[in-house]
């Protein structure tokens, strides 16, 4: 990016308004960081591509075949199951946070002493590191020992298997993960709150209208993007969640808490099956494109009503 | 009325406390199990209070593991991504604003939603082409996928969102593009990197997965280290609780104590998504 | 030792590790360098550094502890560190493929990677280098070693890539103290064994008659383990076909299933080894099947309520045989390192006499020399009690390999251990098995033809 490269002969001569096709001469600005994403994050898919089109363990010959490695996907009985475990992780992942923090917004936004240090706290979840919460949660997750099943006793509720039990794995992985990142929905919900005009809740009030109402009929919609916004941002991680998955479970117990990028994962880095595992990252890949276009074509209808 | 009043009051504490503890408690947590002996930990009913409570376990995890490297990696590996990513990244979003050009808007969208695995293998393969491998460099470059995105991100919401006049004063005054953005642009746009790097190193010291595929005894970073100590001795939960603290008090510490910058860019970058 | 039992062992032996006194020693067919005149010099390569990797446990424990002896010995710098099993294991094969891995020296778990390391010969033979005189130490004494574990460092094609390390040995801890209290003698076969487990569970007061591995992956062993007793391997070694769908391969999924569901603490499902080990060092723990390598920390008042209550079983007689499910490790040298030499005098070392008592006596597992067991000061010095060492003994000598002889040994464990868990939570065993052998079949097939 030298001066030479962009220096503009002096414009005293064009009117200030400028076009979008003057916008083009910015673009040099970006030109390295385009060539860090090419090499970083381009030609790892362009390679991804090629090594799903082949059958190819590492410490194998490789062997072209073609779109072979997807159709055994669309009938490996594994990945389908990983699909299923995926969405329901998803889906509560992405609700309950997304209630959480809109009610913690609304908490946040009112003024009360100490709001600055209790907001403090109360991101600590979001900013700590994964992995490390992830093995706290593991010793409080501990059937005999766990601190969570003697809290259950103290209410009188019975003690949990938690994450040994297949069926209520995929819930308390769900639980570290609300835990985890409702105070991002709630930053984001906050922030619409603060843009939030006064008047129609002076005149909701003069009309006598109840809290409910009011957040019904007038918070909720004007909120609504912002709302949107969390949802796709919680989706695409929720789907894409690994290290608490990973460290907790290992996808187990057996395969029950097994994602798509577990058994990516797994593919990869224990059966060095990097051909069919980058099949897998295309599929999954798509998953979440379609997934974030169908919630953003939500947004795109809410901003126009 | 005034009843009323204190019902409301209490009742919105109530809801406060409800909406914190869940945060601070696990956190407790991990602190008393840090300063717990092996006995403490192992009893039921659950000891909260230590007595005597014990700083073995930090001094059996810097012994007996090589924390002080890691920590030392992972500071290199987070800082050197950061600044990389100011570097190239401000300017990127400057050019990307003012162009208007959203397509490229767009690969930073791509980044976030790729599975961080699928990075690993090719670059694993380019580095080892290269020659690489062995040192910290291919860790760094690898991080560059998280903190990119990021300072793209932040920047082109924070130069979208600043009023054109005082460049167009300057263009017309006579400087080039760069000049403008050097000297007009970039110096309004310290609270949004400011930010920007915050959230950088922070995301960056949490990853996991790229250390632990590429990282070497010697270059490995802090949450592989700690990752690593999960399996062998029965219960050590001592050691651990002080290793996973010791991993995460940093970027707790960064976060509370810039809090408020965290939360303005966060609020504003979200707005902004597009 | 009766003679039956040392005819037995010495055709056993020819399969598996160390035993009793006398075993067979290496045949006269490996070359060892002559000795030469003044001692060798072990400071031969002063001054250099290596890079030492090992699987995260009691192994391990014993090397890195005593590490500095060998610098001190050497004047080779070490740099060693521990990962634990399945991160080790992923890891070997990236830094292998990369063409630079960065350690010169590394432990192999046989029953897992044996084939996968030999195939791609990622490590250098050792051959040539017992035979050379500069690099070979006299009193390592290379004939020492057993027979069986020379045959498990040895692969298919004459190589020999690793020393061998160690041999361990399942069997059966028990709690003489639960035993006694219901008036049960140790069992003497597999049905006993559910019968001793039933009676002493008592869920209410939280007492649980079995524990064993749950997790995935990590609880195949304790299936092969029952698989054996049947006279049956899960892969036949000759044609390499998977057995894991015959009666005795079922009938083995049910004794898994019928123990860890209906007499195991809650939450068995994920336990590995250490999580098993906790649990029987509670003292509410009737037996637990492992590995013999895991016994120190049982005996250790710091950390068990069992201290002086652990019996050693050896594994009970299953319907067709006495076996105990045998896994072993070795220590090789990656072939890309530039400083084999001084590599070779750390494997050396590690594998040696005086290393090898070490790991008998901190009951860390069973080194293949066969002098290490004769020796009256060794067994003296050992720091657990002698019914271990015997057990021990005992166990190595109807040895039999746990895990099969292939090259995806991890995907068999990963596909069957789901199966088995699954189990656990009431699947029907044999419809498990089946489903397992079906996904299975295909990998294997593929493995052996490249």
């Amino acid at each position: 990016m030298t001066q030479a490269a962009l220096e503009q002969k002096p414009v005293e001569e064009a009117a200030p308004e400028r076009g979008r096709a003057f916008g083009r001469h910015y673009l040099p600005f970006a030109y390295p960081a385009l060539a860090i994403t090419a090499a970083v994050i381009v030609f790892p898919w362009l390679f991804t591509i090629y090594m799903s089109l082949h059958d190819w363990k590492i410490g194998q010959q490789r062997e072209y075949v073609g779109l072979a490695n997807f159709a055994k996907l669309a009938t490996d009985p594994r990945f389908l199951e990983s699909i299923g475990h995926t969405l329901y992780f998803t889906v509560l992942a992405v609700v309950l946070p997304v209630i959480f923090g809109t009610i913690a917004a609304l908490i946040f936004n009112e003024r009360f002493p100490l709001r600055g240090l209790l907001r403090a706290i109360f991101i600590l979840p979001m900013m700590a590191t994964p992995v490390a919460v992830a093995l706290v949660w593991t010793m409080m997750f501990h059937p005999q020992l766990g601190v969570l099943n003697y809290l259950l006793s103290l209410v009188g509720l019975p003690p949990q298997l938690w994450v040994y039990e297949p069926s209520t794995v995929i819930p308390s992985l769900v639980l570290v993960e609300v835990w985890h990142w409702t105070p991002l929905v709630m930053l984001i919900v906050l922030g619409g709150l603060a843009a939030l005009p006064a008047e129609p809740y002076e005149s909701a009030k003069i009309d006598g209208a109840t809290g409910w109402q009011m957040f019904r009929h007038i918070t909720l919609p004007l909120i609504m993007p912002f709302l949107l916004v969390a949802i796709v941002i919680r989706t695409i991680d929720a789907l894409k969640a690994f290290d608490t998955i990973y460290v907790i479970t290992q996808g187990g117990p057996g395969t029950a808490s097994e994602t798509i990028n577990i058994y990516l994962y797994l593919n990869a880095f224990s059966f060095y099956n990097i051909g069919y595992a980058s099949a897998v990252t295309i599929v999954f890949f798509v998953l979440i494109v379609l997934l974030a276009v169908m919630l953003l074509y939500l947004r795109q209808k809410a901003k126009w009503s | 009325m005034v009843v009323r009043r204190l019902l409301r009051n209490l009742g919105f504490a109530f809801a406060v406390f409800v909406i914190v503890s869940p945060a601070i408690l696990v956190m407790l947590w991990m602190l008393s199990l840090s300063l717990k002996n092996e006995v403490d930990n192992m009893a039921f009913p659950p000891v909260f209070v230590p007595s005597p409570p014990t700083l073995n376990n930090f001094y059996d995890v810097f012994e007996k593991n090589r924390f002080d490297t890691y920590f030392i990696n992972s500071i290199i590996v987070s800082g050197l991504a950061t600044i990389v990513a100011i570097l190239v990244g401000v300017p990127a979003g400057y050019g990307i604003a003012k162009a208007q050009a959203h397509k490229l808007a767009m690969l930073t969208l791509i980044a976030r939603i790729t599975p961080n695995l699928s990075y690993l293998i090719p670059l694993f393969i380019l580095f080892q082409w290269i020659g690489l491998t062995g040192t910290v460099w291919p860790i760094v470059i690898t991080h560059l996928v998280i903190t990119l995105p990021i300072f793209i991100y932040i920047m082109i919401g924070f130069f979208e969102s600043l009023p054109a006049d005082l460049e167009e004063a300057a263009l017309i005054d006579g400087c080039s593009l760069w000049q403008a953005f050097r000297y007009v642009a970039l110096p309004l746009a310290k609270p949004g990197i400011v930010v920007g790097a915050i959230l950088s190193i922070i995301f960056s010291w949490n990853n996991f997965i790229f250390g632990a595929v590429l990282g070497g005894r010697q270059t490995r970073t802090l949450p592989v280290a700690v990752f690593n100590m999960l399996t062998f001795e029965q219960v050590a939960w001592g050691p651990l609780a002080a290793a996973a603290l010791l991993v995460t008090a940093p970027v707790l510490l960064l976060t509370l104590f810039i809090q408020k910058e965290i939360v303005g860019g966060l609020t504003a970058g979200g707005v902004k998504g597009g | 030792m009766a003679d039956s039992k040392m005819n037995f062992s010495r055709r056993t032996a020819l399969k598996v590790g160390a035993g009793a006194a006398g075993i067979l020693a290496a045949p006269a067919l490996m070359k060892v360098a002559r000795a030469q005149t003044g001692g060798f010099n072990w400071k031969k390569f002063a001054g250099q550094s290596i890079e030492v990797s090992l699987t995260l446990g009691p192994r391990a424990d014993v090397l890195r502890r005593h590490e500095k002896e060998f610098t001190d010995l050497t004047g080779i710098k070490v740099g060693s560190e521990a990962v634990p099993e399945q991160q080790h294991r992923q890891q070997v094969v990236i830094q292998f493929n990369s063409g630079n891995p960065q350690f010169d020296v590394i432990t192999i778990s046989w029953h897992v990677q044996k084939r996968l390391v030999g195939k791609s010969k990622w490590l250098t033979d050792m051959k040539p280098l017992l035979a050379d005189t500069n690099l070979y130490a006299p009193e390592y004494d290379f004939p020492d070693m057993t027979a069986g574990g020379i045959r498990w460092a040895t692969q298919a094609d004459g190589r020999m890539d690793t020393l061998p390390l160690s041999i361990d040995p399942w069997m059966i801890y028990w709690n003489k103290e639960l035993f006694a209290a219901k008036g049960l003698a140790f069992p003497k076969n597999f049905d006993d064994i559910v019968m001793a487990a039933e009676k002493l569970t008592d869920k209410a007061a939280g007492q649980y008659g079995w524990v064993s591995r749950g997790l995935k992956n990590a609880n195949v062993p304790v299936w092969t383990s029952f698989m054996l007793g049947h006279d049956m391997d899960p892969v036949n070694p000759k044609t390499v076909q998977l057995q894991t769908t015959t009666p005795e391969a079922i009938a083995a999924a049910e004794y898994y299933k019928k123990l860890n569901k209906d007499f195991a603490p809650p939450g068995t499902v994920g336990f590995n080894w250490n999580e098993s080990q906790t649990s029987f060092s509670q003292g509410k723990i009737g037996m637990w099947l492992d590995g013999i390598g895991f016994a120190p920390p049982l005996e250790d008042p710091t950390k068990s309520r069992v201290v002086g209550k652990v019996g050693y079983g050896i594994m009970p007689n299953g319907p067709k045989t006495k076996n105990s499910a045998t896994f072993g490790d070795g220590i090789g040298i990656a072939s890309a390192s530039k400083k084999k030499e001084a590599a070779f005098l750390y494997c050396q070392w590690a594998t040696g006499k005086l290393m090898a008592s070490r790991l008998l006596q901190s009951g860390g597992g069973s080194p293949c020399r066969a002098s290490t067991y004769s020796d009256k000061d060794v067994i003296a010095g050992l720091k657990l009690p002698r019914e271990w060492l015997t057990c021990l003994q005992e166990s190595t000598a109807i040895g039999r390999p746990g895990l099969p002889e292939i090259v995806p040994v991890t995907e068999f464990r990963d596909v069957f251990g789901i199966g088995l868990t699954n189990t656990i939570g009431g699947a029907d065993a044999r419809a498990e098995m089946v489903k397992a052998t079906e996904q299975f079949t295909p990998i294997l097939q593929k493995s052996e033809q490249g």
